[in-house]
């Protein structure tokens, strides 16, 4: 049938100019422009505001971003950490994460809900518990050490309060957020192809490479987006997990905020990665296909 | 358009001048319609011809874009569906999923608003016309099978208690078994019941078995409306006899002699002109391959060709024959009980008779 | 042929298994810490008390703190589904003009990190002179969470047939009567994970909590503090309790949705 069919209920005369669907989105976009949007033109307009004052949309200055963009301030420091993070994060979990993905949908069967339950259910449990739960296994005297004191080996305490621990960290937290997209990315891969491809005599390797990796890429994509998105911005793993050792770029705006009382200049870090994140997460939704992702026929 | 309606067939449902576009895309185009009271009317196309929306908008699930349908006499065009008296049984039948064969069925009463064990004896009543055992009332209607599916589709609609009856292509996916005790099933109940039903589908062996008129729909238009006798001996142009089944078309000219001729036979081409194409210079003949015969030596027909036979094919009770003769290739059928013995490779002779074949024009 | 392929089954499920194990040990770790006697940790843990656990339970601070975090995650759940049930039909029920640009703006805040929400919004009530407390808490969480309960549900909407509603309107209902008879109750079982996923998502949620939550503790906030100053096992203790309450949620959650589902196909 190639007649188009109608997405909702006929329109008696007399009803509105607004359509459904558009009435149906006001909620959650009044929501999103009051509590996403405005707070985002909020720490615009903050980061023109002279420094270390309140006087947001009375002053401007670029005072701000001169502070910041001058080369020998600490901030490209964090920055450098917080992108490096994030890069490392994405690239390892891309890893963990792909063979898990591929259990989900197609070797765990009827497990399969029961362990994407599992897999979620840390999501729930708030992040310092967890984290901390590793403080409590690396630390001196903790899990670790005391496990292998009593096995009359050598301790192991240095490990914590390094930056690799807060990769690690990071690793663990994000770990949901790249795993789901993955999952959703290979159930888009028709089964059928992957059994025709292997009729037509193509080895393991070879249909991995030219035709589940290639249809699973949008989710693939996804998870790494989602991931490294996030990564920038984590500071609990860096906090809790990582000592002094590193301060990452949220940890910026933080002690901008909190300590130094400036929030101009948290206001223009905010900004910075902000702007950075967004366009980065447009770029890449842009090329995707919601719908198709998500299961619409 | 078929005769007038006499009295006892006052048209119940008539379209004039419907009309739908879709944006630049015409999906039903200028339809003029009577539809009798308590007939069963097909109307079969294909994909893409316009009948599902000229069922929709009947439901009044589309508006119109141009023209109005009337019911006994009232404009139905701003009414929405809720408040017509009419029923549409969807193609996929668009049962409740979270609800029982029971709760299925006695909906429309619920929704009228009718006491619970009023409801439940109608529901019953209802299963036992469509023939559902009394035990599935309280059945889940995802556990039931297709055709299962079906009668509860139709005694929920049913229990609506709808002057007019829709159907949208509703056995288009059940296999050949079940197809056929359900069409036998829906001629039984159109008769029960006295309603009017208006089917749509496109398989015409649906409609030739069930229906009391068949309109043929085309890119939009309603090509012809006639009963199935009508449709299938006089279609009205190539496009229908076509519908109807495989077909042997021959193109003749009228030369300047005022004889037919046609490139693939040698003499002028006998034939018998309706009135209506009386002027033409080029016409089509469209003979039937069960009208179509061999013609042995010594027996004669008013047109004849010769050619070798190349393939046979079994149609269950009925043997087709592939006949080449010359460029053409023509289609012969006969009952099983005249087939011919070892007919590949062999020559014959086909032809056919003026009186047997129907002019379209060219 | 056979196996290659036991050998990937098996390499898969090891490796989940592996990764299954260090992904709950911290939360083990947590709950061991809980039960031991002295008040900082060692291993192995020389002796085992529940007094901790006592502690927690008996303590009016943390009665407090516990009230809030329902209190906001209550709160959430309620707005959340709501405005997420009119989005999620937004997303991927009608075809309206703005609706891919829809879908993209409603997953920004997801892909947005928390921490520098949460700083945002503090600056951004500043700003408004609202003073921060459980109830901006509130709020906050709402910004990141509707859009994923919005998701949740629209996973579930893109299943939705939509001639079933159309046929209930045939059959004579009012719009209304579409929406009770039809619409709510086949697609209650995603609002209901949606329900949950809000609820769950804000009692464990702490960047959030952390920077507009005010004055008022959430659980998060509080075993935040003390794991920076002040380190007792009532720490892992609330932490423990905390994972197991959650936990409980999920179950009784996934319940209701199963016996739900078994009513119906009886």
């Amino acid at each position: 049938m190639s007649e188009p069919a109608p997405a909702a209920l006929p329109v008696t005369a007399g009803e509105r100019a607004l359509s459904l669907g558009a009435k149906c989105s006001l909620p959650v976009a009044v929501l999103l422009a009051l509590g996403f949007a405005a707070p985002l033109v909020a720490i615009f307009a903050f980061s023109f505001a002279t420094p270390r004052s309140f006087d947001v949309f009375r002053s401007f200055t670029l005072a701000n971003y001169a502070t910041l963009f001058d080369p020998s301030n600490t901030v490209w420091l964090s920055f450098a950490w917080s992108i490096g993070f994030a890069f490392a994060t994405v690239a390892l979990l891309a890893v963990v994460a792909y063979p898990i993905a591929f259990g989900l949908d197609r070797v765990f069967g009827r497990a399969a809900s029961a362990m994407s339950l599992l897999f979620v259910f840390p999501l729930f449990v708030s992040e310092n518990v967890r984290l901390y739960g590793w403080t409590l296994f690396f630390i001196k005297n903790g899990v670790l050490d005391g496990t292998a004191k009593a096995l009359a080996l050598a301790g192991g305490t240095d490990v914590l309060y390094s930056p690799g621990m807060i990769l690690f960290g990071m690793v663990y937290t994000y770990l949901p957020f790249m795993l789901f997209p993955i999952t959703l990315g290979l159930a888009m891969v028709p089964r059928d192809i992957v059994d025709a491809a292997r009729d037509l005599g193509a080895g393991r390797l070879t249909i991995w490479r030219e035709i589940e990796l290639p249809l699973a890429m949008p989710g693939i994509l996804i998870g790494m987006l989602l991931t490294f998105v996030l990564g920038i911005g984590a500071v609990a793993e860096a906090k809790i997990l990582g000592g002094q050792s590193v301060i990452v770029i949220s940890h910026d705006i933080e002690i901008a905020f909190t300590y130094s009382q400036n929030w101009p200049l948290g206001s223009a870090l905010a900004v910075i990665v902000s702007v950075f994140v967004g366009a980065l997460t447009l770029w890449g939704l842009s090329r995707l296909d919601l719908d198709r992702l998500l299961g619409r026929r | 358009m078929s005769a007038a309606p006499t009295s006892q067939q006052k048209p119940i449902l008539q379209l004039v001048g419907v009309r739908k576009t879709f944006g630049d895309f015409t999906a039903v185009d200028d339809i003029d319609l009577d539809v009798r009271e308590g007939e069963f009317l097909t109307i079969v196309g294909p994909s893409g011809s316009g009948k599902t929306t000229l069922l929709r908008m009947l439901a009044g699930l589309e508006k119109p874009s141009e023209g109005w349908i009337t019911l006994a006499g009232e404009n139905l065009n701003d009414v929405p569906p809720n408040r017509r008296p009419t029923c549409l049984v969807f193609q996929s039948l668009a049962l409740f999923p979270h609800k029982t064969v029971g709760e299925n069925i006695e909906f429309p009463l619920k929704v009228k608003g009718v006491a619970a064990a009023a409801r439940k004896e109608r529901a019953l009543e209802l299963m036992r016309v469509v023939r559902l055992p009394e035990s599935y009332y309280a059945k889940n209607v995802m556990k039931c099978s297709g055709g299962e599916r079906q009668r509860v589709a139709i005694a929920r609609a049913l229990a609506y208690d709808p002057a007019v009856l829709f159907f949208d292509e509703p056995l288009s996916a059940i296999d050949y078994k079940l197809k056929k005790i359900l069409e036998k099933e829906l001629k039984d109940l159109h008769k029960e019941t006295g309603k009017t039903f208006i089917y749509i589908t496109h398989s015409l062996e649906e409609a030739m078995v069930m229906s009391d008129r068949i309109g043929v729909m085309r890119t939009g238009r309603l090509v012809q409306v006639g009963t199935p006798e009508e449709i299938y001996a006089r279609p009205v142009d190539r496009f229908v006899s076509e519908f109807v089944g495989e077909v042997n078309v021959v193109a003749v000219e009228k030369g300047a002699d005022g004889a037919w001729r046609s490139p693939d036979l040698s003499g002028p081409v006998a034939l018998a002109l309706p009135e209506a194409l009386a002027e033409a210079e080029r016409v089509e003949l469209v003979i039937r391959p069960e009208y179509m015969r061999f013609v042995a030596e010594g027996e004669r027909a008013d047109n004849v060709l010769e050619g070798v036979v190349y393939n046979e094919y079994s149609l269950g009770s009925r043997v087709q024959y592939q006949v080449r003769c010359g460029e053409r290739v023509v289609l012969v059928e006969l009952s099983r009980s005249k087939a011919l013995a070892a007919s590949v490779d062999r020559t014959v002779r086909v032809g056919w008779d003026a009186a047997d074949a129907i002019v379209v024009g060219g | 042929m056979d196996d290659t392929r036991f050998r990937t089954r098996f390499l898969v499920w090891t490796w989940t298994v592996f990764v299954l194990v260090a992904l709950y040990l911290p939360i083990v770790v947590g709950a061991v810490a809980s039960f031991s006697r002295s008040r900082y940790f060692a291993f192995p843990v020389k002796a085992w008390s529940i007094d901790w656990w006592a502690k927690t339970v008996d303590s009016i601070e943390i009665g407090m703190i516990v009230r809030n975090s329902f209190l906001v995650a209550g709160f959430v759940t309620a707005i959340a589904v709501v405005i997420a049930f009119f989005g999620a039909l937004a997303f991927a029920r009608y075809d309206w003009k703005g609706r891919s640009l829809f879908q993209k703006l409603v997953i920004l805040p997801i892909f947005f990190p928390q921490p520098v929400l949460g700083l945002a919004l503090l600056l951004w009530f500043s700003a408004l002179g609202i003073q921060t407390s459980w109830m901006t808490a509130v709020f906050a969480h709402l910004v990141w969470i509707v859009p994923v309960v919005t998701l949740v549900i629209s996973i579930q909407v893109y299943g939705f047939d939509p001639t079933l509603e159309e046929a209930a309107f045939d059959l004579g209902c009012s719009r209304w009567q579409v929406f009770r008879e039809v619409t709510l109750p086949i697609l209650w079982p995603g609002i209901w994970s949606g329900g949950l996923f809000a609820f769950l998502l804000s009692w464990g949620n702490f960047p959030l909590s952390l920077y507009t939550a005010g004055a008022d503790s959430t659980i998060p906030k509080w075993l935040y503090a003390k794991m920076v100053a002040g380190y007792t096992p009532m720490v892992p203790a609330l932490g423990t309790m905390s994972t197991l309450g959650a936990a409980i949620a999920l179950i009784l959650g996934g319940v209701v949705v199963l016996l739900v589902r078994r009513l119906r196909a009886a």
